[in-house]
Order: C-alpha cells, then structure tokens, then sequence
C-alpha cells in the first residue's frame, strides 16, 4: 500500500510538472479553493455556492446550451489573444476588434438583402475583414511608425465603442425612438429555429415536447461549431503552414527572424490582422446568432478582456482555448446563480478566475511543493 | 499529497450531496423576482429603486423575492431563464435594454407573468406582459422649475448621460420647467457620452459652473457623482435624479427628480397577490399616479413658496392643464 | 475676447490637471516597477482595490491621508504578490499581471459587498473628511489661476512631486542606478553584488503601492466614492502612458497630461451645440495619443530584460 501510494505521488508529480494539461488542471483546483476560502471567510457555504454553480451549469440542456452561448466569443477573443502571442505580439484590443465586428455584421446583416444561404456567409466575411483591418492597423502602425501595439490596441478599443454609438445614431440604422440598431435580416440569422419557435405551431408544438422546448429556447446557434473550427484552423496555420513558421519565428526572435530573411514588418501586420478577424468573428457570430443588432454601449464588455484570461489559461494553445473559453463561460454564467440563491456575492468567481490564472502563472510553486512533498514521503 | 487531494475531493462531494437535499427550497406563497440591467443592483438609481420596491413588497404581502443582476447585455436572456426555473410568478425586467428579452420570453412561456420598467409595447403587448413606462418629464419639469426659481444668475445647467430618447426626456421637461419659472434664462445642456465616467462629469459641471450657471440638474447615472461632488466643492446646487440623492451632498442638492420605481414595482406586486396582474397593458406612471416627483427632502433647501407653486403646477399637470414636452418637437412647440 | 479665451483655457487646464493625477501615480508605478525588468500589467487591478479601500478608509476613518496610505499599502500588497509570482517563482509576468487585474476588482467588490450592507458603492465621504484643496480660496474668485487651481486637491501637487522624486531616484541615487541595471543587465548586476531579487521586490511593491495611491487619487479627491465603473480602464490607459513616455517618468508624466488635455478638450468642445456627433468627439483623446504616436513619439524601446524572469541558478 505504501509502495503505491509512493508511485501514486510520484505519477501526479509527473502529470502535474511534466504536462501543462495535468498542471492546469491543478491551478483550476487551487483557483477554486481560493474561492471557497474567501467564501467561508463570508459566512458563506462554499459547497453549497459550488453545488449551485454546478447546478447551474449541467441540470438541464438549457443550461448546458447557455454555457456553451456563453463560451463561443471567449473562444475566439481567446484564440485571437493566444494567436497574437504566439507571433509576439499582446494584443489588449481583442475588445474592440470584437465591437468592428458585430457593427460590421449588423450593418452588412440589415443592409444587404441576400439569399439565406449567401447572406450569412458575406455578413461573417464582412466583419472578418474589417475587424481584420482594425487588428491589422496597430500592426501597420507597429511596423511602420514602431508604436506599441499595447498602447494602439488599448486607445483603438475606445475608439471603436465610441464609433459604435455614433454609428448606432446615424439614420437609417438607428430603429427610430430606440437605442439599437435595426436587426439584420432574417437571411442572415444563424439562431437554429428562429422563426419557427416563435411561430404559432412551434410554440405549440414545443408546449407539448418539454426537452425541446427548454433545449431550444436558449439562442442555439452554429457558432460553438465555427469556433471549434477556427480553433482547428489556427492550430494548422500556426504548427503546419509555412506562415505560421515565419510568424512563430518572428514572435520566438525578431532579429534572428530578420536574419533569416523574414520580413518581420509585414509577417506582424498579417498576423495582427488574423488575430482581429478571430476576434471580430467572435462579434460576428454574436450578432447573428445571438443578439442580431447592436445596442448603444456605456462602458467595456469585457469579450476581449476576458479573453486575455481565456488565453493564458490556455496556455495560448489553440485547442485549449476551447477548453478554457468554455470553463470560463462556466464559471461566469454558473457563477452568477449563487446570487439569487444564497445571496453570495457572484464577484467570487473573479477572484476563482484571478487565482487560477495567478496560479498557471507559477507552475514552480507548485512544483516545489509537490517535490517537498514527495521528498518528506520518501524518507518516512 | 495525492491522499489530501482524494480526501478533500470525497469531503466535497460528501458535503455537496448533504447540501443538496436541503438545496431546493419551497415557499409556500408568491413569489416575485427581478432581472437588474448592466447597472447592478447598487446602482443607486432605478434597480436600486426597483428592489426597494420588491423588499417593501415582500414585508408587506409575505411574498419571496429575489433578484439577479447582469454584467453583459448578452446576460439578459439567460438570467431570465434561471428565474423561470426557479419558479417565479412575476419576473421584472428592469430598464428598457430587456424590452425585445421580454417579449421573446413572454411569448415562449405563455404561463408566466413578466412585466418591464420603461418599456411600453403599445398594442403588441403579450398578455402575460406589464409594460410600465415613467413620464420623466414631468419631475423634471417640476426641478427645472425650481431651479429657474432659485437660480441668481440666470443660468443653470444640465447633464445627460448618453443622449437617447429616454434621456431627452429628463432634457426637455427640465428646459421647459426652467424657461417657465424664468424666461430669461439660459440653459447649458451637455452630454457625457458615458454613464460611468465621474470624472468628466466633474469637468463639464466645473465647466458650466465656471460659465456662471448656479444650479445643475444630471441624469446621468456615475457621471452624476462627478457632478454633484462639482457642487460640493465649489459650493453651487445640483439637483439629483431617480432617486433621492440629497444623502450624497445634504447641503447642494437641492432636490432630485425621483422616478418612484419602487412604488411601481410595489403597486404591480400588490395586483398580482390580489390576482389582479394587469397582464397585456402598459401601465404609464406620473404625477396623477404617484410614480413620480420630487425629493421629500426638497423642504430643506428650496423656499417654501416656491415648494408651494410647485404644489400648484403639480395639480396642473395631474389636471391636464399642463401638458409637459418631452422632445425636441414638443418642447419647440411648447416654447411657442 | 483674449478674456474668454484665457478663462477657457483655464478650465481645459483644470480639467487637464484632475484627469491626469490618477494617471500620473499609476503610470509611475509602472515606470518603477518595468525599469527594474518586471512588466506589470496589473496596474488597473491594484488601481481598483486602492480606489475602494482609499473610499473605504476615507469613510469609516475620516482621515484622507490615512485613507489614502491605506489605498497604498493595499496596493503594495498586490505588488508583493505580483512579485511573489514573478520574481521569486519565475512566473510569466503578463500572466501574473492579468490575474492581478481580476483579483483587483473581484476582491473590491467582495469586500464593498461585506462593509457597505452588500453593497457594490461605498458610502459618500464629507468634503472636509477628502483630500485638502490647498489653494482653494488663494486666488481672487474668477481670475485665471482659480479657475485653475481652486479645486485642485493635493494629490494633484502631490504627483508632480513624486515624479520629480522618482526620477531624481532614478537617474540621480546609486539605488536608481541599480534597479535600472537590474532591469537591463541583471547578470551583470548581479556579478557586481547587486540584490537583484531584492530590489525586483522592491520596485514590484512600489508600482503597487503608486497604482493603489492613483486608484485613491480617484475615489479620494475626484469623486467620493468608490464604485465598479469608477476604474474602467484607467490602469491601462496609464500602462500605456508610461510605454508612450518611454519607460520614463518625466515621459509618462507628459503621456499623462496630453490625455488630460485631451479629454479636457472634448468636455470643451463638447458644449457647443456643433454639427459634429458627441461620440466623435469622445473619441479625440484616444485619437489624438495614436497620431502623437504616430507623428513625435517614434520608436521606443523597453529596458532590454524588461519581462524576462531572472534566475540566478537553477534552484529549483
């Protein structure tokens, strides 16, 4: 038994240090019982609190459905944030690249009238581009006038919330009397079902089939299947093309990129380009499959910035980025039910992501403990 | 190591499953829930407002109530659904960004109530749907009119937070209010662009204050903060909004334009216990119905004559006499 | 004429002045904490727990500067954890950073939650109980320079003085000249004797305790309390002050100003009833910060081991 146990330890250690997956997994763990802490701390029960939250999260397909809704543009602000960092660039302006792209779909979804199966196509490629040529213009003035992409990419983010209200203002977009912008056409809907569930005989027929009914009213759309392919798509891009070696070679080490006959310039444009089109994507496929217009906006979102998180807890890693976009999407929607249901403060789950984060940030900690750890073991 | 983790893994979910047999929880009567727009629930304004309402509500009827607030916009439609879920007979949206959330779920659940704050859908309104609208204008028109009364140097000020109809409201009650008490007045009116940045708040009350304007009406959410500190520091009056702010500087703001959210929500609360939930209507709160007015407080600061003749004008109002302007066209109209 | 022009531009230069302190502190912060090698990229999180417990202080205490010293120890001490992760165990310090600007804000609104009857906003703190405003009433009402200054409150003075300090530490003390050959040679340094983990520590907490003093500088002087929205956004506006000022103090000190004055700009041209549409103008000081860049600044560059973590043998 004390044999195992030793060998036990010793394959946690390994799976802990040796592979990011099992030392993220640790951090997530840590991350929550930080949370449980300042909970108890409260008065509150913390088993509950996450009892609630996994409720929350899994006990009906809605919410399940809601979860993933939620993860979708975290997803790809996260892959658009962990692209960019693998090319050596921080981009902090995943925000507003995601704000050009849902104005640029509903602008491209209300004013083109289209086929269906055209419209939805030339309203994502629409915002693509242009959140693309937002992303793409701090690399422009990186590459050209040496401007920090830190500092362009946090100024244009609040240009593009103001454009966005200004844009909401101008006639023939505003919905007269109202705050929003027209809704894009239904050609350009991607939302499964739209019309029919809101039709007489789907709501008839819904009222008769209870798990449809919870699963469809939940805006269920293709995006969580885009985004998968996205994820797929900048793994191939950044491990199997020869852009992705020139643009991984420009963010491992510029000079030596340079050295080697890579155009550095024109490698960090292209690649703040396609980290503004995921991210634009992102507010894409907001628009058409969630919330099909946009509204006037007082203050930051957050899409991109929780995206930085999503990124880092992916280790900027494509396909963690799924994995992590939907445990944060999680822990936000889920989170915030232990408000209406022990009146626990929901802010908890900031500071549940802050350690985690904080967490993955120091994996020697860790490992040091785990090492003490097994070293005490063994000499017992 | 690995046996503290497997321990406090059994630990946890021995815990949880005691935890959640007690976790579903029953009451016996109605029960009311509300849904708090990108604000939250300490906004001191309408969803501040709004719970107040719904806790008066809860003491008075014996009801449950329970709220939850949004972050995003995109937050609206899931929290709805969690209230649904937890088995609610009303569920409040509140502020008019939930208005489409509403009528989507409304129409998808025809069993459940759901009622909105400052929403009307007119003649599309679902039965199972309250849409209950506020006419700013006319607390505003009341505190325009006292400022035009109070003020000494004929100039007074106003501060909007994002410029929409809603907000146009507080504008053009307010500007009419004040060309009434004194048409020679000359009214500043400036937009912040922001309902959080206190800061500029600040600078374009200092701003106005600096132009000669003695009084500054804001309705502008955490701009306003910036304002009324304005007031406080360079010793002027500002005049709060939605909700009596006389607390955050007792000795400047002279008075607030409140939007009595509250008595709204209470009102709606009383109807459904009585089983008479007004489903399919818009319900209009002004001063005739008591949802809104002015601070209780105004008594300290404002003369009470002047308290008196807004007495006079408030009756007008309630009779009709009064029509006050709500937007650029009526209040043009109006000045004629 | 000349009369109005003067007395407008007064009230821009106000204006400037109250936009720019919170600024100011913070971007310091961040000048200290990078100069020594350590990118800080939490300065909104600590920015947020300074701003709320400066409020909180203020409020329960009735002292500013006890309020406004705990708003910097606060902020000190997420230093000393961003420094615990970066320095001590090597950690990636955008990484690190990020998860001190979630921490900031959660714990803020925890705490708020637990002192303020669960309440996300702290109670109003009474004008005598905020900062003093030393040169209110110096002036003769409506002359220029109480336009200016009448309502400045001392945070205002107080940041030039700490940006003449910092730099006078920086480039003036064997203390400045060390933590700067941390951030650019930390071997060499080290060779020489120099404590590199200990100042590294020591500039981390610092950029902390500057980023809670900018977070008090906000709730304590500007306003009178602490809400969520109080800081959106400030910490990174000054990160990108002290990156546009090149890592300088007297650089991020002048970023800090333009933006002021940028944004005193669209509150004055925000009230003439023009034919532009607000938003556009709103937009001008962030507008304005990328064609500066754009056209004076030119390339700047970060201390060379400015977010490499150093390690002086493998300890571990």
């Amino acid at each position: 038994m004390k044999l195992k146990m030793k060998e036990l330890r010793r394959a946690l250690y390994i799976f802990a240090t040796e592979k990011t997956v099992g030392f993220t997994l640790i951090s997530i763990f840590l991350g929550l019982v930080v949370g449980a802490l300042f909970l108890a701390v409260a008065g509150f029960n913390p088993f509950r609190a996450y009892w609630i939250m996994l409720q929350g999260i899994f006990a009906k397909p809605s919410y399940i459905s809601y979860t993933i809704i939620r993860a979708t543009p975290l997803i790809l602000t996260g892959l658009s944030i962990a692209f960019a960092f693998k090319t050596g660039l921080f981009n902090i302006g995943a925000e507003g690249q995601f704000i050009i792209g849902s104005v640029a779909a509903t602008a491209a979804g209300y004013f083109l009238h289209l086929p269906l199966l055209i419209h939805i196509p030339v309203v994502i490629i629409s915002a693509v581009l242009a959140a693309g040529i937002w992303g793409g213009l701090a690399g422009f003035f990186k590459a050209k006038f040496g401007v920090h992409e830190v500092i362009s990419t946090i100024m244009l983010n609040w240009v593009a919330l103001y454009f966005q209200n200004f844009l909401i203002y101008t006639k023939g977009f505003q919905k007269p009397g109202g705050e929003t912008s027209y809704s894009i056409q239904p050609t350009a809907n991607m939302m499964i079902l739209k019309t029919w569930k809101q039709s007489e005989a789907g709501r008839e027929w819904l009222l008769q089939h209870p798990f449809w009914k919870d699963l469809l009213r939940t805006p269920m759309n293709w995006g969580f299947v885009i985004a998968i392919l996205m994820a797929v798509l900048v793994w191939f891009i950044l491990n199997k093309t020869a852009l992705g070696f020139r643009l991984r070679a420009v963010g491992f080490n510029k000079f030596a990129a340079e050295y080697g006959g890579i155009n550095v310039n024109k490698n960090m444009i292209i690649s703040m380009f396609i980290a503004g089109a995921l991210a634009g994507l992102a507010g894409a496929l907001q628009v058409v499959g969630v919330s099909h217009k946009v509204t006037l906006i007082a203050a930051m979102e957050g899409y991109g910035f929780d995206g930085i998180a999503v990124a880092l807890i992916a280790n900027s890693n494509a396909m963690g980025c799924i994995l992590a976009g939907l445990l944060f999407g999680a822990l936000k929607y889920g989170g915030a039910k232990i408000q209406p249901f022990m009146q626990a403060p929901s802010e908890v789950v900031s500071i549940v992501i802050g350690s985690i984060v904080f967490f993955i940030s120091i994996p020697k900690l860790i490992k040091l403990i785990l090492t003490r750890k097994s070293k005490k073991g063994g000499t017992k | 190591m690995l046996k503290r983790i497997i321990t406090i893994f059994v630990l946890v979910l021995f815990v949880m499953s005691i935890f959640s047999c007690g976790q579903v929880k029953k009451e016996s009567g109605i029960k009311i829930a509300m849904v708090t727009d990108v604000g939250g629930i300490n906004d001191q304004s309408f969803n501040q407002s709004a719970w107040e309402g719904l806790t008066r509500a809860e003491k008075e009827f014996a009801i449950a109530v329970s709220y939850l607030e949004s972050t995003q916009d995109a937050d609206y439609s899931p929290n709805m659904e969690t209230l649904l879920d937890a088995g609610n007979n009303l569920i409040w949206g509140i502020g008019f960004k939930m208005g489409d959330t509403i009528k989507e779920k409304a129409l998808e659940n025809p069993d459940q109530n759901y009622a909105i704050i400052d929403y009307a859908y007119g003649d599309e309104t679902p039965a199972n749907v309250v849409g209950v609208v506020f006419k700013e204008q006319e607390p505003s028109f009341l505190v325009g009119y006292i400022a035009g009364k109070m003020t000494k140097t004929n100039k007074v000020g106003f501060v909007g937070g994002m410029k929409f109809p809603l907000i146009e409201k507080f504008e053009y009650g307010f500007k009419a209010g004040v060309k009434l008490a004194n048409p020679d007045a000359e009214i500043y009116a400036q937009y912040a662009d922001s309902f959080t940045d206190a800061a500029k708040g600040k600078a374009i009350a200092n701003q106005m204050y600096g132009k000669g304007a003695d009084i500054v009406y804001h309705a502008s959410g955490g701009v306003g903060d910036g304002v009324i500190e304005a007031a406080k520091e360079q010793d002027k009056f500002a005049i709060g909004v939605d909700r009596d702010q006389n607390s955050l500087a007792p000795d400047h703001v002279i008075t607030s334009a409140m939007k009595r959210v509250d008595n709204a929500i209470f009102n709606v609360a009383a109807l459904l216990v009585k089983d008479e939930f007004p489903g399919g209507t818009t319900v209009v709160y002004g001063l005739k119905e008591g949802g809104v007015g002015i601070a209780p407080t105004s008594y300290k600061l404002v003369p009470a004559e002047i308290l008196e003749e807004v007495e006079d004008l408030t009756a007008k109002i309630i009779s009709g006499e009064i029509i006050v302007p709500s937007t650029p066209d009526t209040f043009a109209e109006w000045m004629k | 004429m000349i009369e109005t022009i003067l007395s407008n531009l007064a009230l821009i230069l106000g204006t400037t002045l109250m936009y720019s302190t919170p600024l100011i502190y913070t971007s310091l912060g961040g000048v200290l904490s990078e100069n020594s090698g350590v990118i800080n990229i939490g300065l909104e999180g600590m920015m947020v727990i300074g701003a709320f417990i400066g409020a909180a202080i203020g409020y329960y205490v009735g002292n500013p500067w006890i309020a406004f010293i705990g708003a910097g120890v606060a902020g000190g001490l997420f230093g000393l954890l961003h420094a615990f992760a970066s320095v001590t165990f090597g950690a990636n310090q955008v990484v690190s950073g990020i998860a001190i600007n979630f921490l900031g804000i959660g714990i803020a609104l925890f705490l708020s939650r637990i002192f303020f009857e669960g309440a996300t906003m702290t109670k109003s703190i009474q004008l005598d109980n905020k900062m003093p405003r030393p040169l209110n009433g110096v002036f003769p009402d409506g002359s220029i320079l109480n336009t200016i200054f009448d309502n400045q409150y001392a945070t205002v003075y107080l940041a030039f003085i700490m940006v003449l300090l910092i730099w006078f530490f920086l480039y003036k003390t064997k203390y400045g000249l060390r933590l700067r050959s941390v951030g650019e040679h930390p071997t060499a340094a080290d060779t020489l004797g120099i404590n590199v983990m200990g100042i590294r520590y020591f500039a981390v907490i610092m950029s902390g305790v500057f980023a809670g003093f900018g977070g008090a500088a906000m709730s304590l002087a500007i306003v009178s309390n602490f809400r969520p929205t109080l800081i959106s956004g400030h910490g990174f506006i000054a990160l990108a002050a002290m990156i546009f000022g090149k890592w300088k103090p007297q650089g991020a000190m002048l970023a800090c100003l333009l933006f002021g004055g940028a944004q005193g700009l669209a509150v004055y041209l925000g009230q003439f009833d023009i034919n532009i549409p607000t938003q556009l103008i709103s937009m001008l000081p962030y507008v304005i910060t990328i064609v500066v860049l754009i056209g004076f600044v030119g390339k700047s560059s970060a201390p060379s081991a400015d977010g490499i973590p150093y390690e002086k043998e493998s300890k571990y």
